[in-house]
């Protein structure tokens, strides 16, 4: 998550990166891990994410891969000259998160609605916690439905929580 | 022998650190640079971008020296699994520990210098080892 003052401008790790379209699978495990990063994608061949240790350290080795790869690849820090352009990106990135926090909430519902057995709950469970987690780790500006896609999986663990059964090793 | 690495050193580097010194070079000496041009000649960069002992294909560090070094213990690959996921993050290993290992690493870069994370840590890694050995006494669970 990314927290700082307002007023302050961010400074954005900036990859520019060019990989050979053949051998395609180098160019689609990039194009992969730069997808789990949740980078904003600034143009074609253009991606930045907030600066920190974490988001620094694996824009590094991206470049590296792109290099490996027969590529050419480029690290800078930036900012935005205009605040507006800052909160459009952060929006954008934001607005994406969005979306896959929604479907998790939908998922987490569905499983609640149909009554799931305590097994198939805490299964499912297992799973969602293991997605929102997938999820918060590429979320650099936390949406409300961030907190909803939280409640609903947590109102799935207190299925398992409020059924006396459960304290006999039904959940996992 | 003198090793260099980058300065603010994450779970790879201390890692890294701790398998060179445990079972490569005793006596080996660290030093952190902020810039991969200010690596002293007479060192040996490591977990730095573009050196022999780096990330390589879909390895960390810690796991480029295991097999520069031969390194087959399975308690070794066990700490590696858990490196690898708390460095990398790419679910190749099931590895529960890495987030909570992550964020302790994480901590103490953020309040301490490097050296002493390093001083810290050691201790942190001889513990997983022995752990794990004890865990894998009888040959099991051998990480893939």
């Amino acid at each position: 998550m990314v927290t700082k003052h307002s007023g302050e401008a961010l400074d954005w790790v900036t990859l520019i990166y060019r990989v050979p379209r053949e051998p395609s699978s180098p160019r689609i495990a990039i194009w992969r891990k730069l997808r789990a990063l949740g980078v904003a994608q600034l143009g074609d061949g253009v991606v930045a994410l907030p600066e920190d240790a974490r988001t620094r350290e694996h824009l590094e080795w991206v470049a590296d891969q792109v290099i490996e790869a027969g590529g050419s690849a480029l690290l800078l820090r930036a900012q935005t000259l205009a605040r507006k352009d800052e909160r459009a990106l952060a929006h954008a990135m934001s607005r994406s998160r969005a979306e896959e926090y929604r479907d998790l909430t939908n998922r987490a519902a569905e499983v609640a609605q149909a009554s799931p057995s305590l097994a198939e709950a805490a299964r499912a469970l297992k799973r969602l916690r293991k997605d929102l987690r997938t999820i918060q780790k590429r979320d650099y500006f936390p949406p409300a439905e961030r907190d909803h896609a939280v409640a609903a999986i947590n109102r799935l663990a207190d299925i398992g929580a409020a059924d006396p059964v459960s304290t006999q090793g039904g959940r996992t | 022998m003198k090793w260099a690495t980058r300065a603010g050193i994450h779970i790879d580097r201390a890692s890294s650190a701790w398998l060179i010194r445990r079972f490569i070079d005793p006596d080996a000496e660290f030093v952190f640079v902020t810039d991969p041009d200010d690596v002293p000649t007479d060192a040996t960069p490591f977990d730095m971008r573009g050196v022999a002992y780096g990330h390589h294909g879909n390895d960390c560090t810690f796991e480029t020296i295991l097999r520069r070094h031969d390194l087959a213990d399975p308690v070794l690959w066990r700490i590696a699994a858990i490196v690898h996921e708390a460095d990398i993050e790419d679910d190749r290993y099931d590895a529960p520990e890495a987030p909570g290992l992550d964020v302790v690493l994480r901590g103490l870069s953020m309040t301490q210098d490097d050296d002493t994370v390093l001083a810290l840590t050691g201790p942190v890694f001889d513990g997983l080892f022995d752990y794990y050995r004890r865990s894998l006494i009888l040959g099991k669970d051998t990480p893939t």
